[in-house]
């Protein structure tokens, strides 16, 4: 019947023969798909269920995991990025906070607080130390404050009103606990837990612990313990000599150096002055060296360097070379005519103050500087002679 | 088992079983259609209104079973192997050819080929007209449309299937022939 042509009828008729297809499935077969598929529905939903179950904990541990194991990588990365814009609140804050200590210097005429002020407007970049002219009749108090890694000593100043019927002792031990060391990004060490009276008589401190104090602790404890109460007695007295007590008995028990009754006090003398960065700040704190120096030209060299293990930075990178130094009498000469490019901001004023610190601490009250490309530095005249600080980097307890 | 399942088994699995077969031309795929026919069979049993038989209203199910599987075949999947498979370009027909068909005799199995030519209405018509022996107003009433409708779209076909099976014809006849002279 093979043919080109084909009628409808023909091809109905063939399309009539088509065979029958069957299911060959039994139909009990069938039934049970039925219910498997009917139930096959619903199956995507526990599986469902557990993958998102599985991506929330996956979501939740996996920020986990990561600060487990690369704890030192991430928070620093995070501390660094933290600690920039941290940083530059702080010099903010902190520059406000010496600003505002500054200004409101009383006993001075209204006219001169007011000189004082545009002065300081006008220069952008704010001293740090404390100066005679400004303290008046006020106290100033330093206290030596251990670094968040309690290896240096910072020494932090405060002016208090002064009160007649208060020793600079009660003075200090009162401003202890008003201290915030913490925000200036040293360690939390005062108050200290003792209690401290002078002794007129044999000129000496009588120092008393409680029974369960925890400064001979460690080494580390006990000398800084020793190191901090000299030189804040130091810094702020002349008294030449501490007694040290334990409840009523003579002498504190240390671990190391055993029952120690006494302690003459070591002058902070001839240290350098460095600029010590605390964590999230580019302020400096000016802190002096571990070791003292035999004459200021060495000092002044070794400013120039780093000293990374006391996180210790040089103070004069923005005031170098400082070259013909020369003693006459107590004033400090030197010649700032190599520097080249010298600048008129914060960090060449801090270190400018690091220069009059480490002067101070050669015994020196006045320095003259000669051939300086600029006239003015932030609040200092350098044309004429620049009085030592009374005391290193002032800080307010308001 | 279901005695609503068992008496539409009896009734009309094999009818809804072929003409699903036709549809999709594959035995595998009809088994898992005809189970989906059945499913949305007991979802909308209670709404059968018995306004058409059970026969007609099994089949316009069948239908659009087999409407959406084209739907689902036709997405994204399909098209994009389509894009790297290029052998299904070559060889538009992939699936095998059942045995009950390969036994029949020749025409019977070029008419099986062209009907894959057909649209998928044209080929529901034929299928309903002539394998299922419905009537004209049955297949309306199981497509869901007009009298006319179905007379204008089995005309159509026939004139499909007439227009392949003379093109099959021609080929066959110009191999033969090439036989021949090789012989």
């Amino acid at each position: 019947m093979k043919k080109s042509e084909w009628s409808d009828r023909e091809l109905e008729e063939l399309l009539m023969q088509m065979p029958k297809i069957k299911d060959h499935r039994d139909p009990r077969d069938i039934y049970q798909n039925l219910s498997l598929n009917k139930r096959k529905t619903k199956t995507w939903l526990l599986p469902g269920l557990a993958a998102v179950a599985a991506l929330l904990l996956f979501f939740i541990l996996v920020p986990k995991m990561n600060d487990g194991t690369n704890f030192s990588f991430d928070t620093a990365q995070e501390e660094k990025s933290s600690g920039n814009s941290q940083a530059m609140k702080a010099a903010e804050k902190d520059s406000t906070i010496a600003m505002k200590d500054q200004a409101s210097t009383p006993n001075k005429s209204v006219s001169e607080t007011n000189d004082k002020k545009m002065e300081l407007m006008s220069a952008a970049s704010i001293k740090t130390a404390v100066y005679e002219d400004e303290v008046g009749d006020r106290t100033v108090l330093t206290y030596w404050i251990p670094d968040s890694q309690a290896q240096i000593l910072v020494p932090v100043s405060i002016i208090v009103p002064a009160e007649k019927d208060k020793s600079w002792l009660t003075l200090f031990v009162d401003n202890m606990a008003n201290l915030k060391e913490e925000e200036w990004g040293l360690s939390d060490y005062y108050p200290l837990k003792l209690s401290m009276n002078i002794d007129e008589k044999t000129n000496s401190v009588d120092v008393v612990v409680p029974d369960d104090h925890k400064y001979g602790q460690g080494s580390a404890e006990e000398t800084s313990f020793i190191k901090t109460l000299n030189n804040d007695v130091s810094s702020n007295s002349t008294i030449k000599k501490l007694n040290f007590f334990t409840n009523n008995e003579k002498g504190i028990e240390f671990g190391n150096e055993g029952r120690v009754k006494n302690h003459d006090i070591i002058d902070v003398k001839k240290h350098a002055f460095f600029f010590h960065f605390p964590e999230g700040s580019n302020l400096p704190f000016l802190a002096p060296s571990i070791d003292a120096y035999s004459d200021i030209q060495s000092a002044f060299a070794d400013m120039e360097t780093n000293n990374p293990t006391y996180k210790l930075t040089s103070s004069l990178e923005h005031l170098q070379p400082l070259t013909d130094v020369t003693v006459n009498d107590k004033t400090l000469f030197v010649s700032f005519k190599s520097i080249i490019d010298m600048k008129d901001d914060q960090f060449t004023l801090a270190s400018f103050e690091a220069l009059l610190l480490t002067a101070k601490q050669f015994g020196l009250e006045k320095v003259v500087v000669k051939d300086s490309q600029l006239t003015h530095l932030g609040p200092f005249d350098l044309t004429k002679e620049t009085k030592v600080p009374v005391a290193p980097n002032l800080r307010d307890i308001q | 088992m279901d005695s609503v399942f068992e008496e539409l088994y009896q009734k009309y699995h094999h009818d809804v079983f072929q003409f699903l077969f036709y549809m999709v031309r594959n035995k595998e795929h009809a088994e898992d259609l005809v189970q989906e026919v059945y499913i949305r069979v007991f979802k909308s049993y209670d709404r059968f209104e018995g306004k058409s038989s059970e026969k007609t209203w099994l089949f316009s199910i069948a239908r659009n079973v087999a409407i959406d599987f084209f739907r689902k075949q036709k997405g994204w999947k399909e098209k994009l192997l389509e894009k790297f498979d290029w052998s299904t370009n070559q060889v538009k027909d992939e699936y095998p050819i059942p045995e009950e068909i390969t036994v029949q005799k020749e025409e019977i199995k070029w008419i099986y080929k062209c009907l894959e030519f057909c649209t998928m209405d044209q080929r529901a018509v034929i299928i309903l007209r002539y394998l299922q022996d419905l009537s004209i107003a049955e297949t309306a009433k199981a497509l869901g449309w007009t009298e006319s409708k179905v007379k204008t779209t089995q005309h159509r076909s026939l004139k499909v299937l007439k227009k392949q099976m003379e093109m099959s014809y021609e080929k066959e006849a110009v191999t033969s022939e090439k036989v021949g002279v090789e012989r």
